[in-house]
């Protein structure tokens, strides 16, 4: 079935074949090499949520056990924990930092940049990326981005404390609260190096795949996933430079004096001379990228999931244009739903209104996707995989964190929920966990092609459970603090009356998140333990369509020896009627499979259609298929 | 095996690395988008724009960056024409006219401050006058660095394939910025 054709008459040398010298430091530290590049975003990412889970872990202490001492804390922390508790501002700082480089770093760098990277050239059947220097300089721009906000934690003041969303005036005036100093400028060099590094991803993905898919790839043969990343890159092109420009105005106000966000704002005794600024314009700027942002985060995900639920349902999946239309509609939506961050703001309750329907309009196409992923389910011969139960558990936590989206996107009810826990649970569980859980099913499913090795299964459904579990065990119970009014964002609970008794409901989130703390460390060893001890991998170990599949197991530049295989059918062609196995891998043409093909296969080619007929006279279907 | 896959590598395409710039001018008029937008929230929220007669010295600026457009095509047109050292002299001529442009935003921004009008102040909409024309300086930079690259190429005498590609990429992104320049004065002239 092979269609990779070795052309030998090609083999005389070229002068010019530089790159034939790999180098330890060109091989696996300046890699121009998109499945290098893959490697070192997936791996960075990783480490970022491992800092990123453990930021979570104290201050979940704190919320549980507000007037306890841990004297582990100050040997780690020292004096922002003195007497073994953590200090309010520290708390603050763990909480903006935290939310920071789970969004950023991990769910958008670590998601995007390492399946993007790793499956657009593969899926699409290219050589690399449109520019691999290019792409290089997104990982390096990404790791800085990662050195200096990890840095601020190594500075007196301490990083950034004003929340991911750096809301002026705290984050502007640099007096404010010790995280408004040095480590809020970090934070900004860290973000527009992030940005940097988003754009020269996204840019390259997009550019690689308009221009560069194999022979036979038309846009409507792509694997969802290629349509996610796609779209994804095109979210982040259109809103990231508006993040940039409103960050400039940003750096402007905190460090040359102007007032783009401040007005009327008195320091103790000192009233300040900025005047003229709104804050809120700052939310609007933010908001702009902020909401298509956790589309970024989110749609990589659901792509990945769409892939992984077909292969291991072993059934097409179901609806795949009503798929790509869904993410095309979520990617439009995602750029005019930003109010719904700021009802709250003394917004004119006509544009509220007109946000509130925009954004509610989401559901539907969040809608469409979701039945898809059932019915794709639906009566399949599901193969249970580490990564297909990820998968799953994407669609679960997707559905549950959507439907208190609905909630959150009225108005009115909004003015209720706003800023309290609800909001926190809504977004861990939809876009926190969903994406996490796209994320993790896409590494143990393309964990052979990464590494050329299987992950061990065992662990990852001891993984998958225990995370799976927890996960809902933290975030179900913070809907019922949210209902009851506790904001986010509170360093201890004991201070308030009414929110006292949710303390114990503290201590009993706080030993799930724990619980799903410990869970990642069979992660971590089944993940860096089969690297080099895993069983060795098969071509095809999942008995998948798409072109990754055809690629040696050994990587090599380029990706496939001799030419870049051609494309004849679309990725879903599993357990099609009449053909002998229950997968047709995209490179065979249909003249291999003319037991199977159906008539819409050839798109009204009526020569085609002419030649199937014939063949189906000249071979009648005798057995009785039942 | 390995060498025949890098045959097919090695001819030279420029259309995937083109549309990379055409993206990144699609990104950076989203970004002064951001910051236009940001203009006009808030002279309707304040009722008021930035309110000043703006200073000769952006008319003059305006003047030479379009001349520069004008010699940059003047530059492409003489390399279809295989006419190499009038491209030179073509781009070393958009090279000084760049810097005219840069030091004439610097004679306006002085006699801005001269009548009083500084970057810090009550009024966002005249520090945007400083802040957003700083940030197309520093495309202006940026330009210049294709427009070295393209010089260099010419002297260097690459290949025609690749002189040519430079001198693509270098014309989308300088008349880009050319007109990312018209479109923010004339948006400070309409919005007083």
């Amino acid at each position: 079935m092979s269609t990779i054709a070795l052309h030998d008459e090609h083999n005389h040398d070229h002068a010019d074949h530089g790159h034939h010298k790999e180098t330890l430091i060109s091989k696996y530290i300046f890699s121009m090499d998109h499945k290098m590049i893959a490697k070192q975003f997936l791996i960075t990412g990783i480490i970022m949520a491992v800092i990123a889970m453990g930021l979570s872990i104290l201050f979940r202490i704190q919320l549980a056990w507000p007037d306890k001492n841990f004297p582990f804390l100050e040997t780690f922390l020292g004096k922002w924990a003195e007497g073994g508790r953590i200090k309010s501002d520290f708390y603050l700082a763990l909480v903006t930092i935290h939310g920071t480089i789970m969004v950023f770093f991990v769910l958008t760098a670590g998601l995007s940049g390492t399946f993007s990277n790793l499956l657009i050239p593969l899926q699409i059947g290219a050589r690399d990326m449109a520019s691999p220097f290019l792409n290089m300089l997104s990982y390096w721009f990404f790791f800085t981005a990662c050195v200096v906000m990890m840095g601020s934690f190594f500075i007196q003041t301490g990083p950034a404390s004003g929340g991911w969303t750096v809301y002026p005036p705290l984050s502007i005036i640099e007096t404010a609260i010790p995280g408004s100093g040095l480590g809020m400028t970090m934070w900004l060099i860290s973000m527009i190096l992030f940005v940097a590094s988003s754009l020269m991803g996204g840019i390259n993905y997009v550019s690689t795949i308009l221009n560069m898919r194999t022979k036979g790839m038309d846009l409507w043969k792509m694997p969802l996933t290629i349509w996610a990343f796609f779209l994804t890159a095109i979210l982040g092109i259109l809103s990231f430079p508006v993040l940039v420009a409103g960050v400039v105005l940003m750096i402007f106000d905190r460090s040359f004096g102007t007032s783009f966000y401040l007005s009327d704002i008195v320091m103790g005794t000192n009233i300040l001379p900025n005047e003229g600024g709104s804050p809120i314009l700052w939310q609007h700027l933010f908001w702009f990228l902020g909401h298509p942002e956790v589309y970024i985060v989110i749609m990589p995900a659901l792509g990945i999931s769409s892939e992984v639920i077909s292969v291991n349902s072993r059934k097409p999946i179901f609806g795949y244009h009503a798929m790509v239309y869904s993410l095309i509609g979520i990617t439009v939506l995602s750029f005019i739903v930003w109010g719904h961050h700021m009802f709250v703001t003394g917004m004119n309750p006509l544009l509220g209104g007109v946000f509130m329907i925009t954004t509610l309009i989401i559901a539907v196409p969040s809608a469409v996707k979701t039945f898809n992923y059932l019915a794709t389910l639906w009566r399949g011969n599901i193969r249970f995989t580490p990564a297909m139960l990820f998968a799953i558990g994407l669609v679960s936590f997707f559905i549950s964190g959507g439907l208190t989206g609905i909630f959150l996107g009225n108005a009115s009810l909004d003015i209720n929920l706003h800023d309290t826990y609800f909001v926190v649970a809504h977004f861990h569980l939809v876009m926190g966990s969903a994406a996490i859980f796209g994320m993790l099913a896409g590494v143990y499913h393309w964990y052979p092609k990464m590494f050329g090795r299987m992950m061990n299964a065992k662990l990852g459904y001891l993984h998958f459970w225990l995370t799976f579990i927890a996960a809902y065990l933290v975030f179900f119970p913070l809907h019922f603090l949210g209902l009851d009014g506790v904001p986010r964002r509170y360093y201890a609970f004991t201070e308030f009356e009414f929110m006292k008794k949710w303390l114990t409901v503290n201590v009993f989130v706080t030993w799930a998140a724990i619980m799903a703390a410990l869970a990642q460390v069979a992660f971590l060893f089944n993940f860096f333990y089969s690297i080099y001890k895993g069983k060795k991998a098969p071509q095809n170990p999942w008995e998948s369509n798409t072109l990754e599949w055809t690629a040696p197991v050994e990587h090599l530049h380029g990706n496939w020896p001799g030419e870049i295989p051609t494309v004849y059918r679309w990725p879903y062609d599993y357990s099609k009627p009449g053909h002998d196995a229950d997968f047709i891998p995209q490179t065979v043409p249909f003249s291999q499979t003319m037991s199977s093909n159906l008539p819409h296969d050839f798109e009204g080619n009526e020569e085609a259609e002419k030649i199937q007929q014939d063949w189906e006279i000249a071979n009648p279907v005798t057995e009785n298929k039942g | 095996m390995v060498l025949s896959m890098e045959k097919t590598q090695d001819i030279f395409d420029p259309k995937p690395k083109k549309f990379i710039v055409w993206l990144f001018v699609v990104s950076s008029t989203i970004m002064f988008g951001g910051f236009t937008s940001y203009y006009l929230v808030f002279a309707a929220s304040k009722g008021k724009g930035h309110g000043l007669v703006l200073p000769d010295a952006f008319i003059y600026s305006t003047l030479l960056i379009i001349a520069s457009s004008v010699t940059l095509t003047l530059a492409s047109r003489a390399l279809r024409k295989l006419n190499f050292s009038l491209q030179r002299k073509m781009l070393w001529l958009t090279i000084i006219l760049a810097f005219g442009f840069g030091f004439m935003q610097f004679v306006a921004w002085g006699s801005m401050v001269k009548t009083g009008a500084t970057m810090v102040g009550n009024n966002a909409a005249i520090s945007f006058i400083y802040v957003v024309p700083l940030m197309h300086l520093f495309h202006i930079i940026a330009g210049l660095g294709f427009i070295t690259s393209s010089l260099v190429g010419s002297y260097k005498n690459i290949t025609l394939a690749k002189n040519k590609f430079r001198m693509e990429i270098t014309s989308i992104f300088w008349h880009f910025i050319d007109i990312l320049w018209i479109y923010l004065y004339v948006f400070l002239l309409l919005n007083r």
